[in-house]
């Protein structure tokens, strides 16, 4: 299938089977590694992308369903003034060990802060639900979206 | 604490993660790499009567046993488990080959086609029918004191036997390693904590001199000790697997594979029978320990050792008989996890303690309290416990802290509030550091230094705290010590990174270097200063009869749990959790809170939600889907706290962190239930079906 | 074959299914899952993919009458932001897997997939909704609860698209929903329980209880809601045993990796409890506010 679509900015036109992955696609043909693989079953959110400014698992993405969407990955993001408020935030909480998880907890944080800019403790925690960490127990990284919401991730 | 080596520094290879630089092995690509599928056997114990392969396209290759220029059997503690399975297999995942190729969908396509015929045999798989029938590795008992005299002279005796269950690691970076030829000499590079202990399987298996190896350890995802042995296994199959293709051979794991296929946590059975004298005190305890080692002994008798270690916990208990048994069953072989041994001990002495005092209508608390080790007891294995010991200052502060005297009062029902005391031995076991040796190199290049040792980073902040140890020690920024690629051909043999004794040990051994760097600093540019580690001469300890003192040093804590249990379906919610530790002197406080707060969440898991059992050598739950570790909306507020007592011989005071959080939630979490249902524990993880199960049976 | 087609209006996407032989996919979040092959590898499908996420036509949400109308490409998070959008149900989509999903599955690809354990179906069945299947030259209307036939199977014919569902509105002064997963965040369903009541004058006027992944279809009995119907609520306890009975012949759970059967049916049992004790006798207590 012939598919367009914009990645970090960029207009691409790929022409690929219709049922490759998203994550396949990055990792492999755009060497994107800040995108992981952890599960391939949509369970661990280390694939975790922005698409059309909302977090979604790369691991359930065919190519077939992409054309005209808008992929953001962590590592253009962490350009933008927004991903930057993020990282401080991720580095001045600890909110960082091992980081096989921690570009995919940035998109889940970008997007739940696009969504609501202002987020109480138990909205941060539905919103990173979908993101395992087996390292911090969570607690850091929880304070990191705080702190990036109080930096005002969300508004700019 | 929020000044000098305890204050906090920027993680120095973090925001390289943050933005997706840092490179994992799956990131790696090598020219014409190849990538290998194992093949395993779908049965639990059998004998193979034939493989079948299908035809194999051009470039597609089989990998097995034959290929093997060395020895077929994976060097560890006990070098037992073959590189690839022979005549007999004796777990479901045992792997058999690989298939070799360049296009990971036509391995699957290919691996589809394989066709097994076995003929199955018995198989044994649950503790008790292995005690059964005596399927035993390794058989360990020591004794301390008088233990019949003590049961003999008992006022009453009490009995109890308690279980702990599988766990997975399930480190977010799935195992992957990768092996390649060039110019004569085999590289490996891979996710892994021991790249030396990865050599040495390799010389065994692949039968070549160290000079023509080296292990490359690449940013790892996680390990929790998952990638302590068993990278060794995988190394030895890709890099057989290179030599056959002479093409570079990529082997990264799907998650299934993973969890069904790796390591886990032992599963554990531990019978208790404690003796009290008139005035309720406990002065004799018979502990027998058994674990499920699965298929291959490996490093079991190792966490079998730091079990029966860690028998007593806090409790200074005069008279002892221990047992300890590793069992062998058709299961997946288990092997090193956080704590490694020690938690089901401590779980067991914990909720041992609690029913003891809850049945003497005591405040568990107290009771333990009156039981607990002080500077100069001896320890279980007739050591001497030489730190000052600071439990009354740890227990004084997380009262303060968590309310808990006004909240037992003020309890609601269904809700739970649940103590728990806990050391952990810091660094090997026994012989363990005189027997490794662990050597480090610190050198000098005019005003920047390289700090050169084997211990990984893989999370815990190892990179970071090791380069500070050094920057502060010299009195320099962290900005001018390099932390060295870990490279066995680069760097000396720090030891592997295990047991909490990377701070300890080699940050000790590098600060050594870094003070006697300091006083020469102006007497060249070039510098480099070698140390090993020596023994120290206080240290006594016999193999043979397990006497003596099992560690050099220990760290403490107490943890105090709230849950509240649903009434209807007996989902367990843990609402808080308070932890006060003793590691000495906190190295970097965020670091180390990292590390509690991550070994508490982990700890919490085990206890309540990561169920994980076995059926007929099938593992039930092989996925993230069905084994369910815990998310940030399960993990709870955490309060957490230290004291200072720094222990002369660890680096600015430090001892060990890693494993002592992991030990401490789970028991602490069970005594909440137990608070909250008025009932005894003595089980975890703590699923609302076995809760509501054992309620009916009440 | 064809692997994946993506047509720019329905009647296309219509044709194509009358043609050849496709595979529905909207978010994909299930599909994926179901047929992925490892780490690195293609999913494997053999059929070609057609996908309709982006349809316009399948895009709508609105109420006519008092009936709402989603279409099939809605995803769960927009159907979470919709202020038409009953809260009771928003309650339920709410505990469905994670946002990352909710931002791509759909209510339609909830109910294709079949699955005994799907979140939405209790709340469907409850409501009496309907999907709505169109080919090229026909349009049908089923109920849900017929539209599954069994696990995995419905009645959408090979050439039939499910391009839209119906709830008919009705309130409720009662409403309670549990779902028992393994955790708490992100899980799949062990057992679900929804009940919804409209009492006056401590009458029960209607009531519906719907339970999820306790059978191998969503337990929903008119015969025993029926009993209850016209009941003055304080009369409840006396019948409370024979409900239970009758509800227990129904509920027929099964062993898995996820919970026991023997949990399931308890856990059901006690959740009808406390929805036909606790809950309404607490609505009947505090003179029945609507809610």
């Amino acid at each position: 299938m012939k598919i367009e679509f914009t990645l970090n900015g960029e207009k691409k036109h790929l022409d690929v089977h219709a049922a490759t992955r998203l994550l396949d696609v990055l990792r492999g043909h755009f060497g994107l590694i800040g995108v992981k693989e952890g599960c391939g079953e949509g369970e661990c959110g280390a694939c975790m992308v922005l698409i059309n400014g909302r977090a979604m698992n790369s691991c359930m993405i065919p190519m077939g369903n992409l054309e005209g969407k808008n992929v953001i990955t962590p590592e253009a993001f962490c350009q933008s003034e927004r991903g930057r408020i993020i990282e401080d935030a991720f580095m001045e909480a600890g909110a960082v060990q091992c980081g096989f998880c921690t570009p995919g907890f940035i998109m889940a944080t970008a997007s739940l802060l696009n969504a609501n800019p202002d987020p109480d403790e138990a909205q941060i925690r539905e919103a990173l639900s979908g993101n395992l960490c087996r390292c911090t127990g969570y607690t850091a990284i929880v304070r990191a979206v705080r702190i990036a919401a109080g930096k005002g991730a969300g508004a700019c | 604490m929020k000044t000098g080596i305890s204050k906090a520094v920027e993680r120095t290879d973090a925001r390289k993660k943050i933005r997706g630089e840092a490179e994992y092995i799956a990131d790696r690509h090598f020219e014409e790499q190849l990538y290998a599928k194992t093949i395993r056997s779908s049965k639990a114990k059998a004998r193979i009567l034939e493989i079948r392969l299908p035809e194999m396209p051009a470039d597609y290759f089989a990998v097995g046993r034959n290929d093997v220029p060395g020895l077929n059997r994976m060097r560890t503690v006990v070098s037992d488990h073959p590189i690839f399975a022979e005549e007999q297999v004796e777990y479901i995942g045992q792997p058999l080959f690989l298939l070799v190729g360049p296009d990971r969908e036509k391995l699957c396509d290919l691996a589809d086609m394989v066709n097994i015929r076995y003929e199955e045999e018995a198989g044994v798989f649950t503790l008790e029918e292995a005690e059964k029938q005596d399927t035993v590795f390794t058989d360990y008992q020591y004794r301390k004191g008088d233990p019949a005299a003590a049961f003999r002279d008992a006022a009453q005796i009490i009995e109890e036997e308690f279980r702990t269950g599988y766990q997975e690691h399930a480190y977010l970076e799935p195992q992957g390693i990768a092996a390649e030829y060039r110019n004569g000499i085999l590289y490996v590079y891979g996710s892994m904590q021991c790249p030396y202990y990865v050599r040495n399987a390799l010389l065994e298996t692949m039968a070549i001199p160290d000079k023509q190896i080296r292990i490359i350890q690449t940013v790892t995802g996680g390990a929790f000790g998952g990638k302590e042995e068993f990278p060794s296994l995988t190394a030895c199959q890709v890099a057989v697997a290179a030599k056959k293709t002479e093409k570079p051979v990529m082997m990264i794991y799907d998650r299934d594979e993973d969890i069904r296929c790796s390591t886990k946590r032992h599963p554990s059975l531990i019978r208790c029978r404690a003796a009290l004298d008139k005035n309720n005190a406990v002065t004799g305890l018979e502990m027998d320990v058994l674990l499920n080692a699965g298929a291959y002994n490996g490093l079991s008798p190792v966490v079998l050792q730091r079990a029966l270690f860690s028998a007593t916990g806090v409790y200074d208990i005069p008279h002892l008989r221990v047992r300890g048994r590793n069992y062998r069953t058709n299961m997946t072989p288990s092997g090193a996890f956080r704590g490694f041994g020690a938690p089901q001990s401590i779980f067991a002495i914990e909720m041992l303690m609690l029913q003891i005092a809850v049945r003497l209508g005591e405040d568990p608390l107290e009771y333990k309290m009156r039981h607990a080790l002080k500077q100069g007891s001896q320890t279980c294995t007739g050591g001497k416990v030489r730190e000052e010991v600071k439990l009354p200052e740890i227990v004084g502060k997380i009262r303060k802290m968590s309310a808990y005297v006004k909240k037992q009062k003020n309890k609601k029902p269904f809700s739970g509030i649940g103590a728990s005391l806990f050391l952990h031995g810091c660094g090997f076991t026994g012989r363990g550091e005189s027997d490794i040796r662990g050597k480090v190199i610190l050198s000098k290049d005019k005003d920047s230094v390289t700090l050169r040792v084997s211990s990984v980073e893989m999370g815990q902040g190892a990179e970071t705290v090791l380069r500070k140890i050094v920057a502060q020690s010299l009195d320099i920024p962290i900005e001018k010590v390099n932390y060295a690629q870990v490279d066995t051909g680069a760097v000396p043999d720090s030891g592997p990174t295990v047991a909490s004794r990377t701070t300890m040990i080699v940050g000790g051994l590098l600060q050594e270097c870094a003070k006697e760097m300091k006083a020469r600093w102006r007497e060249c540019d070039r510098l480099e200063i070698e140390k090993v580690y020596q023994h120290p001469s206080w240290l006594h300890w016999d193999d043979s009869t397990f006497q003596g003192d099992a560690y050099p040093v220990y760290s403490w804590g107490a943890n105090i749990a709230e849950v509240e249990v649903d009434p209807i379906s007996y989902e367990i919610s843990v609402k808080k959790i308070y932890a006060v530790y003793d590691v000495g002197v906190p190295v970097d406080l965020r670091t180390l809170d990292g590390q509690m707060q991550g070994g508490i969440a982990q700890g919490i898991g085990w206890a309540t939600i990561e169920l994980m059992e076995g059926e007929a050598g099938r593992l039930k739950q092989s996925n993230l889907t069905d084994y369910k570790v815990p998310t940030s909306m399960d993990t709870p507020e955490m309060e957490i706290a230290y004291v200072n007592n720094p222990y002369p011989y660890g680096p600015f005071g430090a001892k060990c962190a890693g494993e002592l959080p992991f030990v401490g939630s789970p028991p602490a979490v069970a005594a909440a239930v137990s608070d909250a249902l008025g009932r005894k524990i003595n089980y975890i993880p703590l699923t609302p079906e076995s809760l509501m199960e054992s309620d009916n049976e009440d | 074959m064809l692997d994946g087609y993506l047509p720019a209006k329905l009647s296309e996407a219509l044709d194509m299914m009358a043609e050849c032989d496709c595979i529905p996919f909207a978010g994909g979040t299930d599909l994926m899952v179901q047929h992925a092959r490892g780490s690195g590898v293609r999913p494997c499908f053999d059929k070609t993919l057609l996908f309709v996420s982006a349809l316009k036509e399948l895009k709508t949400f609105d109420l006519m009458g008092k009936t709402l109308r989603i279409g099939a490409a809605v995803t769960l998070s927009e159907l979470l932001e919709n202020a038409a959008t009953p809260q009771i149900f928003k309650e339920i989509l709410r505990q469905m897997a994670a946002a990352p999903t909710r931002h791509m599955a759909t209510l339609a690809g909830n109910i294709c997939n079949a699955s005994p354990a799907g979140d939405t179906l209790p709340y469907l069945y409850a409501m009496d909704a309907e999907v709505i299947l169109q080919s090229r030259n026909e349009t049908r209307v089923l109920p849900v609860a017929d539209f599954i036939t069994a696990p995995k199977r419905t009645q959408r014919k090979n050439d039939e698209l499910l391009t839209g569902i119906r709830i008919p509105a009705a309130e409720f002064n009662v409403e309670s929903y549990r779902k028992l997963g393994q955790r708490k965040g992100m899980s799949l369903t062990k057992a679900s329980f929804l009940g919804l009541a409209s009492t006056a004058n401590g009458r029960i006027e209607d009531i519906r209880i719907a339970l999820g992944s306790v059978a191998p279809h969503i337990v929903r009995s008119r015969k025993i809601e029926s009993k209850l119907t016209g009941k003055n609520i304080k009369d409840i306890p006396g019948i409370l045993q024979e409900l239970q009975k009758d509800y227990s012949a129904l509920i027929r759970p099964i062993d898995d990796a996820r919970s026991t059967a023997a949990y399931r049916k308890q856990v059901s049992l006690r959740l009808i409890r406390d929805f036909l004790i606790n809950c309404m006798l607490k609505k009947y207590r505090n003179k029945e506010r609507y809610v």
